[in-house]
């Protein structure tokens, strides 16, 4: 490399950019570029017109913090590196790659037709000049880079995540699709290299023709230029390459720009939009029935069923499989997989409503397409509602409201298994799921010796809203008994509701059966609307997140904790006297409902320390946590997992036994308490580990205190 | 008190529910007569004739096999001639086609499903289940002078010992016969096991849970060398064919051995069993009814004793 | 086509039972309620029936007190046109719903009948042939498949022991219905509300005649000496029971 001499810097850094070129070609070239950009235009414009065909709109609140997050999101790249930092890092490189490169080109589109012309202001030479070359060189190595670790990880590393394989066969419209997603995926891939490619010969072949001495401030381009001359390759022949090149690379690019609308390069803006429009309480609150609903209208039966954001979220998806591997039931076999169910309603969306409709290509889908058929019941009924897709994608898309609404209008039809039906019809009938008389309720205070006072007669500080499992299931009794104990032990003052209470119903409305759910809430908000409390305690991270959450919507809005956040409170203030006495080596489960839903991570895990347990942490814990199978009503239904696959319960104490030497897999659900404790035994570790609930634990300690 | 039986009778058999009302009968009063309609009444005569039988009425009729307007007809002209004070017939498929309808239209006293009668002076009392069989009750019947009981299978042992009944021939007129029998159809394929024969039957229920779980113990009857039986829901929901079923609907078994997995005891099934040698009954409710009719019983999951189980066999 | 489907809210006892002051019933308090389950299959055959016909209506008809209504909106939600109540107390023996329901029977002069075989809380078996014999129709009872002719119908009569009889019945007729006939449809609970809009239309009672029946006391059964319960978990309740068959199998 030359050093930079003071000679060096008295030539003009610049170059001409419609060198060789003749007035008709710049017109040309001109005409092109509005062909291009009216082509884009009008694509965006069918996107949103597409979008618009949705029923119904989110309110898009907060706008600020909208605007905030996107830029957040986008610019660091936060959603993207999750749980793959090689990914993080490789679409870091191309994205600021091309965003750079678009920016210069964008300036100097800027130069040329605007402030030289009009403002006679002319600032791209000189240091300015050497600057934005050097950017834009390094820029354009880092996306090469970036392409190349992607080419990598698909072609080499082959990922779970990003292989096409589905647990299911799809439908026979869409059967073709594996295939030609694999193959339009490394199109992509090699357009993006073909363009930075064509990019950096373009520079290559102009300086292994002019050779302008500051031309080192480009410095990729400057060494493959030298590099051709040093093979002979200069002068004119380089020239004339340089000019066909030119076109190449011109036409071809804005050949891309022009179709991003049309391939997967729309991501680059549905994208950001999914990110900026995304409900953050997707999931955990789920949009009630519209009042008089008819039939027809109830959930997604048809493909402009979907609010405009969920159509958004299909184009949005980038199939990066993050959500696949994530899932629950894809894990086990289940016909589910949420990156294939969004892309198939992708195929039907755009098949019936998009650009592939305008142009006819197959596969095509009517107008008002129904979904089921092409989407299958059993792949609705698989899905635990668990939130790891939400959680994880990086665009925003919210699988889970999705599904949610998917089986609204299944159960609208009748469409479900017959266990599943009897169980909803047994809710309705004695309005828990064990089909017990409301009178039992309270049963499991009796073992106590202590009455539990009845909220609903006298006034307390806690309302504790025990569930359906924790009442009347004979293990989770046990707990609550424990839990019962622990709170008499701290003097706090709570109450039950006995047989006033119903089941809170946040799995009746995972299920999909949304006016049974509406009348379980209205129900239970006015039985504790008429007791007197400061809070309201639940053992059942389910009725949690619904009493929390949801119960707003149907006009009961409290102060509502969790029983891990009380046992913290408790023992952080003092009024719970436990001993670091409990030297077990345990792991803890989060919870889908209390972890993923609502964020609460920290305090079962402070109370673990505070009874002086260790605490070893599950290979996927918190955010990433593997669902025990029972979520989203799949408790109340028929198995659907693959033959030879294990249930997500049995995989998820394999993982725990392979921590190696644990004394407790520790739970803070009912549900768990029941899928585990069954787990054990048939996943064959029965002596190997036990199971305890987190209330278990600190009863435990107490008497040790 | 005069009582009259319906027997009841198919391809040319009478069914024991018929003796067992005889023995029923004998609580109430000292007449008791047995009806018998039928194509040929005299074929089927013998096997009505035990101890405890006063009178075998011979009613002829055209249809060969049993049509409920034969019987109603028939039998109101019986009960026209005869005048009985008591009318019992059993609690089963071929009664329900006519006895509710014959006291409606005569305007009798009526109870079903009675499984103990007394009397108590002029008065008949009757006890049936109410609620689910959850609780009893004692009815009379202050408001008819005749009363029409329809009997639980299996409540009365069948009545034994040659008879020395008089034979009478009632002559019957029946107008029409609108629901006629066409034919009979075996549901059960020839190819599946008659659970009356077995020794050792392994039954299921409800608690069984999903279809999938029945292979289980399938192969757990197996092993034990037990064969299989369930409780109707298994078969309502098509998991089992009906030739499997236990109960008053399904087939009546008297094995050495039941052994009840997961059955609560509803009467209809407890109706098919009861009789059986030894019942030993598993199930996670320990108010469930089948406690009562069980000679050995656990409160346990049935999974988990099945699973122990497998590992004894 | 007209299929008019009786059909009942029954009551649901617990494990816990009171009984009223003279001690002839339970005390309601004790009761929960819902539609009888014989009648959802019934429900759903005469709405397949009406359904293949093309056109027609299902009516159901019930005797009860105003809060009987929820069950039969259960079967307006799932598809039936309209509703006929005839107002009553809830202790009525069968004969005496019987009487009821035919007048509306004979008002409405329909195709077919439906009931259910019986009910689940007090398993008489009788209202529907008691239904059938007050107003001389023909009668099928216990019913597992129907096939509809030209003034009559072919039916499956269901036997004990799997047996099944042919029977070949005039219609209008009335039919009691078994469980398993089909697959009954899920109402869902935003179809139960918006039946609210549909007609049920009250009706007094007639003559109801005499009781077929009068209850001159209920109890709870004395619990015979009962099974003698073995100890222990599983494992040695498994024990124990292969030793019991080896015994008893000897």
């Amino acid at each position: 490399m030359r050093g930079l001499t003071p000679g060096l810097l008295a030539e003009t850094a610049t170059r001409d950019t419609f060198a060789g070129l003749e007035t008709w070609q710049i017109a040309l070239w001109y005409g092109l570029i509005v062909a291009s950009v009216a082509i884009f235009v009008y694509g965006v414009l069918r996107l949103f017109l597409k979008y618009r065909r949705g029923r119904g709109h989110e309110k898009l609140g907060n706008a600020r913090e909208r605007a905030e997050r996107v830029v957040r999101v986008v610019f660091t790249h936060a959603w993207i590196r999750r749980r793959d930092s090689m990914a993080g890092l490789g679409h870091l490189l191309v994205f600021y790659g091309f965003m750079v490169l678009f920016a210069g080109t964008v300036i100097l589109a800027f130069q040329d037709d605007f402030a030289n012309p009009v403002l006679s202001f002319e600032f791209w030479h000189g240091w300015f000049y050497k600057l934005y070359s050097l950017f834009l060189d390094v820029f354009g190595a880092a996306l090469v880079v970036g392409l190349t670790f992607f080419a990598v990880k698909r072609g080499i590393l082959r990922p779970f995540r990003l292989r096409y394989w589905r647990p299911a066969e799809p439908a026979e419209p869409l059967r073709d699709q594996p295939r030609r997603y694999e193959l339009g995926d490394w199109v992509f891939l090699g357009s993006l290299f073909f363009l930075a490619l064509t990019g950096f010969l373009l520079e290559s072949f102009r300086i292994a023709a002019d050779n302008p001495s500051f031309e080192v401030w480009s410095p990729v381009g400057y060494a493959i230029g030298q590099g051709f001359r040093g093979l002979g390759f200069e002068d004119g022949a380089a020239a004339d390459a340089r000019a066909v090149n030119w076109w190449v690379h011109g036409v071809f690019a804005l050949f891309w720009v022009s179709s991003i609308p049309f391939t997967k390069a729309v991501h680059m803006l549905a994208g950001p939009a999914g990110v900026a429009a995304k409900d953050d309480r997707a999931g955990n609150r789920l949009a009630p029935l519209p009042a008089g609903a008819k039939a027809a209208d109830v959930g997604y039966a048809f493909i402009d069923s979907l609010l405009p954001k969920h159509l958004l979220d299909l184009d949005a998806c980038t199939k990066c499989g993050k959500c696949h591997a994530a899932c629950p039931a894809t894990a086990t076999g289940y016909p589910l997989s949420p990156r294939d169910l969004v892309l198939d309603l992708r195929e039907v969306a755009e098949g019936s409503m998009g650009n592939r409709a305008a142009l006819g290509i197959e596969p095509t889908f009517p107008e008002h397409a129904q979904l089921i058929g092409t989407i299958k019941p059993e792949t609705l009924w698989s899905c635990m509602q668990c939130m790891a897709c939400v959680e994880i994608c990086p665009v925003g898309i919210e699988h889970v409201p999705i599904i949610n609404q998917m089986r609204r209008a299944l159960v609208e039809k009748g469409e479900m298994d017959g266990q599943l039906q009897q169980t909803l019809e047994t809710i309705y009938t004695s309005g828990n799921s064990f089909g017990e008389t409301s009178r039992k309720r309270g049963r499991w205070t009796r073992d106590l010796d202590f009455d539990v006072k009845d909220i609903r007669k006298g006034p307390a500080e806690v309302l504790w809203f025990v569930g359906d499992y924790a009442s009347f299931d004979p293990r989770n009794q046990k707990v609550s008994r424990s839990l019962a104990q622990i709170l008499r032990r701290a003097g706090v003052d709570f109450g039950i509701l006995y047989d006033g209470e119903r089941t809170a119903g946040n799995d009746v409305r995972r299920v999909g059966e949304e006016g049974l759910y509406a009348d379980l809430a209205e129900e239970n908000v006015a039985t504790i609307s008429g007791c007197s409390f400061d809070r309201i305690l639940t053992s059942d991270p389910h009725s949690f997140n619904t009493l929390k959450n949801e119960y707003p919507q149907f006009g009961g809005e409290w102060d509502v904790v969790h029983h891990s956040q009380l046992l913290l409170e408790l023992i952080e203030s003092g009024r719970l006297r436990v001993k670091k006495g409990l030297g077990y080596r345990v792991t803890y489960h989060d919870p889908c409902t209390l972890g993923r839903y609502n964020g609460v991570y920290d305090p079962p895990r402070q109370v673990l320390e505070a009874l002086g347990a260790e605490l070893v942490e599950m290979p996927r814990n918190r955010d990433n946590s593997l669902c025990c199978g029972a979520g989203g009503g799949r408790i109340w239904m028929k198995e659907l997992k693959g033959e030879d696959s294990p249930r997500p319960s049995e995989l998820r104490i394999d993982e725990a036994v392979g921590l190696g030497d644990i004394d407790y897999f520790v739970v803070a659900c009912p549900k768990d308490v029941t899928m585990y404790e069954d787990a054990i035994k048939t996943s064959g570790h029965q002596g190997e580990i036990e199971l305890r609930e987190l209330s278990e634990l600190v009863y435990e300690s107490l008497a040790l205190a | 008190m005069s009582v009259l039986i319906v027997a009841e009778h198919r391809r040319g058999k009478v069914r024991p529910i018929t003796l067992e009302m005889v023995s029923a009968a004998k609580e109430l009063g000292d007449e008791t007569a047995v009806a018998v309609i039928a194509k040929d009444p005299a074929a089927i005569a013998d096997q009505v004739d035990v101890e405890g039988v006063n009178e075998i009425l011979y009613v002829k009729v055209d249809a060969e096999g049993f049509e409920n307007d034969v019987y109603r007809e028939a039998l109101e002209q019986v009960i026209s001639d005869r005048s009985p004070h008591v009318v019992l017939v059993g609690f089963s498929i071929d009664s329900m086609g006519f006895a509710p309808a014959l006291a409606a239209k005569l305007g009798l006293g009526f109870a079903s499903d009675v499984f103990a009668l007394r009397r108590d002076g002029d008065d008949l009392v009757a006890e049936r289940s109410f609620y689910g069989s959850k609780v009893n009750a004692e009815l009379d019947f202050p408001n008819t002078e005749r009363v029409l009981l329809m009997i639980r299978p299996t409540a009365w042992p069948p009545a034994e010992g040659d008879g020395a009944a008089v034979s009478a021939e009632v002559d019957v007129t029946i107008s029409a016969s609108r629901a006629r029998h066409v034919d009979f159809q075996e549901v059960a394929a020839s190819e599946d096991v008659d659970i009356t024969g077995a020794d050792f039957l392994l039954s299921v229920g409800r608690g069984v849970g999903e279809k999938e779980n029945v292979g289980q113990f399938e192969e757990l009857a197996d092993k034990m060398g037990a064969t299989l039986s369930v409780s109707r829901p298994l078969v309502d929901q098509g998991w089992m064919p009906s030739s499997r079923q236990v109960g008053q609907s399904g087939k009546t078994v008297k094995p050495k051995v039941y052994l009840a997995l997961g059955i609560s005891g509803a009467v209809q099934h407890l109706a098919g069993m009861k009789t059986s040698g030894t019942i030993i009954a598993i199930n996670t409710d320990p108010e469930a009814a089948i406690f009562n009719v069980a000679h050995y019983g656990a409160v346990a999951d049935l999974f988990e004793v099945a699973e122990e189980l497998e590992k004894l066999y | 086509m007209k299929v008019l489907v009786a059909v009942k809210q029954v009551a649901i006892l617990g494990d816990e039972v009171e009984f009223t002051e003279d001690d002839r019933d339970v005390d309601p308090d004790y009761l929960d309620y819902a539609l009888n389950e014989w009648d959802s299959y019934a429900t759903e055959e005469a709405l397949r029936l009406v359904e293949a016909a093309g056109s027609g209506e299902v009516v159901v008809i019930s005797v009860g007190d105003e809060d009987a209504e929820d069950s039969m909106r259960r079967c307006l939600a799932m598809g039936a046109d309209r509703g006929i109540r005839v107002e009553s107390v809830r202790t009525l023996d069968p004969i005496q719903v019987a009487r009821a329901l035919a007048e509306v029977v004979r008002s409405e002069s329909p195709d077919l009948v439906f009931a259910g075989v019986q009910s689940s809380d007090s398993v008489q078996a009788a209202t529907g042939g008691a239904l059938a014999g007050l107003l001389d129709m023909p009668l099928v009872a216990v019913v597992t498949k129907i096939e509809l002719g030209d003034g009559k119908a072919t039916v499956n009569r269901e036997l004990e022991g799997g047996l099944v009889d042919v029977v070949e019945v005039d219609t209008p007729a009335v039919i009691t219905i078994q469980t398993g006939i089909n697959e009954p449809r899920y109402a869902t609970l935003r179809a139960i509300k918006q039946a609210e809009d549909k007609e049920i239309d009250v009706r007094q009672p007639g003559d109801l005649g005499p009781q077929a029946q009068r209850v001159r006391r209920m109890f709870v059964p004395p619990k015979g000496e009962g099974a003698e319960m073995l100890d222990g978990g599983a494992a040695e309740v498994a024990q124990r029971i292969k030793e019991l068959v080896e015994e008893k199998m000897a």
